[in-house]
């Protein structure tokens, strides 16, 4: 029973990590006003970049960097179309959707070829911290875990300090909030827009490239499986902050373990029901957050400074 | 004169889209005119290939129906996937319980089961945007996982074939087939049905006035509020709308084309339907036309998978290049 339990808590926080991720790159533009809807795309590009730079060149490392340069790349785009062009946001987010759908599955194919046996990348291992996870219990599930589980805590909590705890970090989401007044004094809204739209664009890439090196070693398509879209739910979830986001991917990830474990185990229940889980338990919480989510007021709008009002 | 001018931007834009993508199929190595020739003309070389273009018409065409009719009223509707895959089930479950009956009962039945199984799945997600204020993408998105695997459960539970490979459920009775205008190659009458419904959407939306309260609390919700127009009702009934026509998609898969329920039927429609609608800036009365080009595209873009080994996923970006440099045609025109 110790060990089912270990082992249970050890997998929620190692599949914690694309909802943190995302949910944190989500958070970070929503908090400067841009509305981000093409996770899912962005997701499954980093995931798809990742994995064949990561079998190409040998490195994870290097997977995950260009996984996150092609997030910053979708991230960029978002932010042009929608600071520079003033163009409507969902529209962009859902036209980034489809380009990156379709260049996630271009690319396998036109690289690979099309294969029966898919190639494979050897998946992250855990790196024990030395003498900490030799403590009982809370060692193997806390400290024996892959290098992404360590740099996505540290992320949020890095998040954390910067908006709440600096000059900068106020300026960025005052942009959020009231534009015309960030803007009458003297902080660059455009820049503050890019800047946090390319960098969470970044998490996400990175959230994507997760997949492949941990669960399957390999890139399928729509590997996703809508947890770009559950992200969204997540950061209304959190209430657009980084600490509230980082407990509550330990909630969706835990929903995401039990649908799992229940399935292997077996039971009354037809193992599709168990699969609807998630998506089912998201939309319940979504019930009862979504009435007392507190939302960057000016998310999903578009500042133009030449008008009078916003 | 008018009609130039108005219709020059989308030529551009789909001039633009073709070039970038030809100058990424050309970096590959491929030859671009015999690529373009194969995906421009395959709908119209043969027969087969128009009747072709025509049966993945009737998809497009409603799904982008299913996107636009809520965007009307200014909500954006992605469970159009989940929506069509409810509507295959409820007509395949009509189809199978009642097998027996006869064609004159049964295939109203099938359609109708169809259309009230997507119309469901499009009440929920209203109802929650209705009741607690859930963004309905959000929820929209999600009931197209829950459909899934509740497709899945279908074609692998009492109903299914055991003789057929992939999950499919058995047959449904004969007469809820719908029937054929062309028989070789195939070609079912769903199509027709299918225009008369783009037709009715769009007498809805731009002649009568409960259309014009839908297009009111899309163009102003608060105005149209203090006009005394319900818009959170306006919201739900699109939503609904939006469903049952997706879920009309789906029966006419059942009944037109498989006869069955099949894993995989929604195909990518969802996705081209939203592209369809977006290209046609939610004007319901442009979306039967945009949906034939892009069923046209599609039909060319798998000739062109067989015959020259180009993946399909090349056309599907032409295609999100076109809405994105339509999109851009505003910005300069608004320069």
């Amino acid at each position: 029973m110790d060990t089912t339990i270990i082992d249970f808590l050890r997998l929620v926080l190692l599949s914690m990590v694309p909802f943190v991720l995302a949910g944190q790159g989500t958070m970070l533009g929503g908090r400067t006003g841009v509305f981000n809807v093409a996770q899912e795309g962005m997701m499954l590009v980093g995931a798809s970049v990742g994995f064949l730079v990561s079998y190409y060149s040998g490195s994870i490392f290097l997977g995950v960097i260009v996984a996150m340069l092609s997030g910053a790349l979708f991230g960029l785009a978002l932010a042009y179309f929608t600071t520079s062009l003033k163009m409507n946001q969902f529209v962009i987010g859902l036209a980034l959707f489809f380009i990156g759908l379709g260049v996630s599955t271009l690319l396998p194919k036109l690289i690979l070829g099309i294969t029966l046996t898919p190639p494979l990348i050897p998946t992250l291992k855990g790196i024990p911290i030395p003498l900490l996870s030799q403590i009982p219990f809370i060692g193997p599930i806390l400290f024996n875990q892959n290098i992404l589980v360590y740099v996505s805590v540290l992320v949020s909590i890095g998040l954390w300090y910067f908006l709440f705890r600096t000059q900068k970090g106020l300026e960025l989401r005052s942009v959020g909030e009231y534009p015309m007044t960030a803007d009458s004094l003297g902080i660059n809204t455009t820049k503050m827009r890019y800047w946090s739209t390319i960098i969470g664009g970044m998490l996400i890439g990175m959230a994507g490239a997760y997949l492949p090196m941990v669960y399957a070693g390999t890139f399928t398509e729509g590997m996703t499986m809508g947890r770009g879209w559950l992200a969204i739910a997540l950061t209304f979830f959190g209430g657009w902050s980084p600490l509230p986001i980082l407990y509550g991917s330990l909630f969706f990830s835990a929903v995401e373990v039990l649908a799992f474990r229940v399935q292997v185990i077996g039971s009354f229940l037809p193992y599709q029901i168990l699969q609807m889980f998630p998506y089912i338990a998201t939309i319940l919480v979504m019930i009862f957050t979504f009435k007392r989510a507190r939302v960057p007021a000016f998310l999903g709008n578009n500042y133009d400074r030449e008008k009078r009002s916003l | 004169m008018t009609i130039v001018k108005k219709s020059l931007p989308y030529l551009l834009a789909v001039v633009a889209s073709f070039v970038a993508a030809g100058i990424f199929i050309a970096l590959m190595g491929f030859d671009v005119f015999k690529a373009y020739q194969t995906i421009l003309f395959t709908s119209f070389r043969t027969p087969n290939g128009f009747i072709q273009t025509l049966l993945k018409f009737v998809p497009l065409l409603l799904l982008a129906l299913a996107f636009t009719i809520p965007l009307t009223a200014g909500k954006f509707n992605i469970g159009g996937e989940g929506q069509m895959m409810a509507g295959g089930i409820g007509a395949a479950a009509m189809g199978i319980m009642f097998a027996d009956l006869p064609a004159i009962i049964l295939l109203p039945l099938v359609i109708l089961g169809g259309v009230v199984a997507g119309a469901l799945w499009g009440l929920v997600p209203a109802w929650l945007l209705y009741k607690f204020n859930i963004n309905e993408i959000l929820t929209t998105v999600l009931f197209n996982f829950i459909a899934l695997f509740l497709i899945d459960y279908v074609c692998t539970g009492p109903w299914r074939d055991p003789a057929a490979g992939h999950p499919t459920t058995v047959l449904i009775g004969r007469g809820g087939w719908l029937p054929m205008l062309v028989n070789n190659p195939p070609l079912h009458s769903g199509i027709i049905l299918a225009v008369l419904v783009a037709i009715g959407v769009y007498i809805y939306t731009s002649r009568t006035t409960g259309g014009y309260e839908l297009i009111a609390t899309g163009a102003n919700p608060r105005a149209a509020g203090v006009f005394g127009i319900k818009t959170r009702r306006m919201f739900v009934l699109s939503l609904v709308l939006g469903g049952a026509v997706a879920g009309l998609a789906g029966a006419f898969e059942v009944a037109g084309n498989q006869h069955r329920l099949i894993e995989g039927m929604q195909s990518n429609f969802l996705q081209l339907g939203m592209i369809i609608g977006l290209i046609s800036r939610g004007n319901n009365g442009a979306v039967p036309f945009v949906a034939f080009l892009i069923a046209v595209l599609e039909v060319g873009a798998s000739a062109m998978q067989r015959t020259m080994m180009i993946p399909v996923e090349v056309v599907f970006i032409v295609e999100a290049l076109i809405l994105l440099f339509v999109l851009l045609s505003d910005v300069v025109r608004r320069k």
